[in-house]
């Protein structure tokens, strides 16, 4: 894993966030999050993004990261 | 006898639509035709050929050349037959002694004015003047040849592609009209009265100067050889013909590819094409010289570093070297560490055949094409609202627009044939609303009726689009029935909700978009109520951080007022290149298999796997822009890249060029050394439209046949070269003809499932969905229901969200991009044809206000500097867009624009944003650094190609 390629998968979660922010609560943003993330992004991203969660996913956005948690939750 | 519509045939004046028929009596012969329908057109249609010169069956008669005369029963005189309308009870004469002598007198006038030089005439053969001469039996010209005459006129040979002989002419008026009813360019006129009456060009300039757009029309519409294609002076009448389609743009028009042996002579629009009904514009009709330039990739080409010549091989050590490459490459680093990219300008079955190598033969999903940067949007927000990624009408249904609404588009230029098929509709006049940064030629549509602009600043589509659906919904102009009906009511009243509040209204949003909040009122009334209102959009929509966001709330605005689901009305994404759909249909995309079926749909993949007999991933694969990071990071290293110019069309060039040279294996599969070639190992030589079988899908959905004309250059059409490769890389494929290849779609996509090529031959072409319900297709979609949920469009929510690329004191100016009408898209194919004539380089239009500021005149040489980088190009001071905004193309490779685009992307399918770049400009006097090192680079791979053709013709 690169830094450029995190910061780049951690910038189109956050976009994805920003763009939904009126779905709902954040939870109902955090579902509509995970549902995009999982549709379109490849295992390898998904993985770079549970392991950046982990770690304590600094810089996503509030609902960015409550999906990527949802996301590592089901995945386990 | 009804209609049977030859498309061979001239029938003189256009048919009627009226559904009213009456019946008449031609030479003795009863015919029930359409009221409406001339005279000329009804013995037409008896097979009674009437005498004709000034009229055409695309043109509205004129009645000048008096040729057509007929007699009627009960009326007095000899009327012209094409501009007599067919009437009831009617009983007419076609043939007499008295018309015989008539027509021998007008057709001797006409001759004794005419170079009698038929012999050594380009038209020899096909001219109508001649063939009227025989018609009407003439044998002598009793005025003599001495009179006053035109035969000295000169010759205007400056267009590239055709002449202008007057000496030839006969004053028809047919290319005058050609040129208003058929373009709609109005660039030519009959100037002086009587004999002193002849064609000119603009202000009576030449062809080239004036406003004449290159269409061709008029060169098709003249009878005789003054309008005439230089290829045909040069190379004389074709002698057979095969009907086929454009390989440029989405309108895809169909052709009559006109050869000689296995040469094209020249490409006639065809009057049975559904997309173009026998127009066309500079592209298409002239452009196809670059099938045989020198540039051609002749051999297949291999090399172990890209710093190394390249060494011509055959097709068997090629493909050979180029699956050991990549086996060995997975074997190391994973299933996972290949991919490829699919083509929008190669056919449906060569793409669906990429995707299917990648899926089947690579084993893994990462497979994407280049509607990745264009219309991929379009895909996401169309799927999301109306349930399915596409166009919802036919181009002609804007022929009953009442309103016709433009967007981030640029008909015609980009999209000609269509751009012109809706000046027609607007002279009729429907209303014209375009909202788009720049002032596009639609807005200046000779005889336009009523026209409004919103120029609106780049990055703000969202803002607009939500302030036009909050005025319909705030001023009750909903279509509350169809809501009701055929809306999914939560998701309507969320959005209703949504929509209304104050934050989205014209007042709130003018300080956002910089349009005056009553311009936007009064655009929403007159779209809202027009009665039938269409949207038609392109890439100034798609291309930015909110392209899908901008594509949902398109769709929410026609959902709203009831503009989906019949004639006149609808959604409609204005492709760029000739085979987006189609290439976004056969599964190019990471995620979807063809037909738009997800991978993780353990349905459709398990149909899938049944026939393919492999297993396929059930987790998307890679986007191009997450290939070229994963590339930088060193776990993704070999590519497939077939008919793509990634490094010149992608954005943000010096972190593709990065990508690419850190591949470990790049094979590309194109007709020229392109620039992504410069970075490959593998250089496999593709094949032109005019070099293969198969089919293109245009913007309507419409599935059109690409016919083989000449044998491939170098052997291979591209879908055997596909074949081979996957057989080398152990996982078989067995065609022997593109039908079989579409057999397979058909079987595994439902709605292609009653395509075949069969049904092509029969029916000309498709509009899919084509199945059961629809066995000969589906011209307008979404009539009953819609294809998501239960049968009821989603209404979406749009929030929306600035873009982070702003202005700012460094970077103070926006930059956006688009196109013109002579070069298209990387330019790889129009660059090496005359149609550089208009277009030889890219220039960056500034505003004047904006030029002053900094001392800018005309043909300046300005440094352009964003975040990403840096480049040169000339100026151009115009007011076409908004102060603070500038505009260039990027047809021209050295030109450098995507080195100042960044890698900003729409949020949902990473969609660059070519559209918004801040950027500084300023007075330069030498090229950037990356132009000097692409002009080196491009030296040195050129001499590899010279090193490996000189080395090869040693061999031999
Ligand atoms: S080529 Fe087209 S635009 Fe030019 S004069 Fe002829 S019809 Fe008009
Ligand atoms: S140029 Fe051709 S079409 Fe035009 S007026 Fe002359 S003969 Fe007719
Ligand atoms: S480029 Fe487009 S409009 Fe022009 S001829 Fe080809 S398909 Fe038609
Ligand atoms: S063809 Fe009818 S008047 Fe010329």
């Amino acid at each position: 894993m690169s830094q450029s390629e995190m910061d780049r998968l951690v910038q189109m979660i956050n976009q994805i966030a920003i763009n939904n922010i009126s779905a709902g609560d954040e939870n109902a943003v955090a579902e509509m999050i995970a549902g995009h993330v999982q549709k379109f992004w490849s295992r390898r991203m998904k993985q770079m993004l549970g392991e950046y969660v982990e770690q304590g996913g600094e810089e996503l956005h509030p609902a960015a990261k409550l999906a990527a948690q949802k996301l590592s939750a089901q995945a386990a | 006898m009804l209609q049977h519509f030859d498309p061979n045939k001239d029938y003189g004046t256009p048919a009627s639509l009226s559904e009213k028929l009456v019946t008449l009596e031609i030479d003795g012969v009863e015919i029930s035709v359409p009221e409406g329908t001339s005279v000329m057109r009804a013995a037409a249609l008896a097979d009674i050929n009437i005498p004709k010169l000034c009229a055409t069956d695309n043109l509205e008669s004129f009645g000048s050349c008096r040729i057509c005369a007929v007699q009627i029963e009960g009326r007095r005189g000899t009327p012209a037959s094409c501009t007599t309308p067919a009437e009831a009870g009617m009983k007419v004469t076609t043939q007499n002694e008295k018309l015989a002598k008539l027509r021998r007198n007008i057709m001797e006038l006409y001759i004794s004015d005419h170079p009698l030089d038929c012999l050594t005439c380009p038209a020899n053969g096909d001219c109508e003047l001649q063939d009227m001469a025989g018609a009407v039996g003439l044998r002598e010209v009793r005025y003599g040849f001495d009179g006053e005459n035109h035969l000295d006129a000169p010759k205007d040979t400056s267009n590239p592609y055709f002449t202008f002989d007057a000496s030839k002419c006969i004053v028809c008026s047919r290319c005058v009209r050609a040129c208003s009813e058929v373009q709609g360019t109005f660039a030519l006129t009959i100037d002086g009265r009587g004999f002193d009456s002849k064609v000119a060009a603009g202000q009576d300039e030449d062809f080239l100067d004036s406003e004449c757009v290159s269409c061709g029309a008029c060169v098709q519409a003249c009878p005789t050889a003054t309008l005439m294609e230089n290829s045909v002076i040069e190379m004389g009448q074709p002698e057979h013909s095969v009907v086929t389609t454009c390989a440029y743009c989405g309108v895809g028009c169909s052709f009559k590819a006109d050869m000689k042996g296995d040469q094209v002579v020249r490409m006639t629009p065809y009057k049975g094409g559904e997309a173009n009904h026998g127009h066309s514009c500079v592209k298409g009709r002239f452009a196809f010289g670059y099938a045989t330039h020198k540039d051609r990739i002749r051999a297949p080409m291999i090399r172990d570093s890209i710093d190394q010549p390249w060494k011509e091989v055959s097709w068997e050590e090629a493909i050979g070297f180029a699956a050991r490459r990549l086996k060995e490459i997975q074997a190391e680093h994973g299933r996972e560490s290949i991919g490829g990219i699919t083509s929008s300008r190669c056919t449906n079955e060569e793409t669906y055949l990429v995707q299917k190598l990648i899926r089947a033969g690579f084993g893994n999903n990462n497979t994407d094409t280049c509607a990745r940067v264009c219309h991929s949007p379009t895909g996401y927000g169309l799927k999301q609202t109306l349930g399915e990624s596409a166009g919802t009408q036919t181009f002609d249904s804007v022929m009953q627009s009442d309103c016709v609404l433009v967007i981030g588009a640029n008909p015609t230029d980009a999209h000609p044939v269509f751009g012109s098929l809706m000046r027609r509709r607007l002279r009729e006049g429907a209303s014209l609303i375009v909202a788009d940064p720049r002032h596009i030629d639609l807005l200046d549509t000779p005889h336009l009726n009523d026209s409004m602009h919103l120029p609106l600043r780049p990055g703000t589509n969202v803002a607009l689009v939500n302030a036009l659906a909050h005025v319909v919904v705030t001023e009750g102009l909903e279509d509350k029935e169809f809501i009701a009906k055929r809306c999914e009511g939560d998701a309507y009243s969320k959005w209703r909700d949504f929509i209304s509040d104050e934050r989205h209204s014209p007042e709130h949003m003018e300080a956002v978009t910089g349009v005056a909040a009553a311009d936007i009122r009064q655009a929403a009334r007159t779209y809202a109520t027009a009665g039938n209102a269409a949207i038609y959009y392109g890439l100034g929509v798609t291309e930015h951080s909110q392209g899908s966001t901008m594509v949902m709330g398109i769709a929410n605005l026609a959902l709203a007022t009831g503009n989906i689901g019949r004639e006149g009305v609808g959604v409609n994404p204005l492709r760029g290149q000739n085979n987006v759909q189609g290439s976004c249909d056969m599964g190019s995309f990471p995620h979807e298999l063809p037909g738009y079926q997800h991978v993780a749909d353990p349905v459709a993949r398990g149909r899938f796997e049944a026939v393919w007999g492999v297993e396929i991933d059930h987790e998307p694969g890679l986007r191009i822009p997450n290939m070229f990071d994963a590339a930088i990071a060193g776990q993704f290293r070999a590519m497939y890249v077939q008919g793509e110019d990634i490094a010149q069309s992608d954005p943000n060039t010096q972190h593709v060029e990065q990508a690419l040279r850190a591949l470990d294996c790049l094979i590309v599969q194109d007709i020229f050394l392109n620039e992504t070639a410069k970075f490959a190992h593998v250089l496999l030589p593709g094949s032109t439209f005019l070099e293969k079988n198969g089919t293109f899908t245009n913007a309507e959905r419409r599935i059109n046949r690409v016919r083989k004309v000449m044998p491939p250059i170098a052997g291979k059409e591209d879908w055997e070269v596909t074949v081979e490769l996957s057989n080398a890389l152990g996982y078989p494929m067995d065609y022997s003809h593109p039908s079989e290849i579409m057999d397979e779609i058909a079987s595994l996509t439902p709605s292609f499932k009653n395509v075949s090529y069969e049904k092509l031959e029969q029916e000309g072409s498709l509009q899919w969905p084509c199945n059961d319900e629809h066995p000969v297709g589906s011209p307008i979609m979404h009539v009953e229901n819609f294809p998501i949920g239960d049968g009821k469009a989603h209404f979406a929510i749009t929030e929306f969200v600035a873009t982070t690329e702003r202005s700012s004191r460094r970077y103070p100016l926006l930059l956006t991009t688009g196109r013109i009408l002579s070069q298209y898209n990387v330019g790889a194919q129009t660059r090496r044809t005359d149609n550089q004539a208009w277009h030889d380089e890219d220039i960056l239009e500034v505003h004047p206000y904006d030029a002053e500021e900094r001392g800018i005149k005309d043909g300046d040489w300005l440094g352009i500097s964003s975040r990403a980088g840096h480049t040169v190009l000339r100026a151009l001071v115009s007011e076409r867009m908004q102060p603070g905004v500038v505009y260039t193309t990027f047809h021209h490779p050295h030109s450098g624009a995507n080195v100042i685009t960044t890698d900003n992307s729409d949020w949902a399918t990473n969609c660059p944003e070519y559209k918004v770049t801040a950027v500084q400009v300023e007075k330069v006097t030498q090229p950037s650094e990356w132009q000097k090192n692409f002009h080196d680079n491009h030296e040195r791979q050129q001499s590899f190609l010279k090193e490996a053709a000189a080395a090869a013709a040693e061999a031999q």
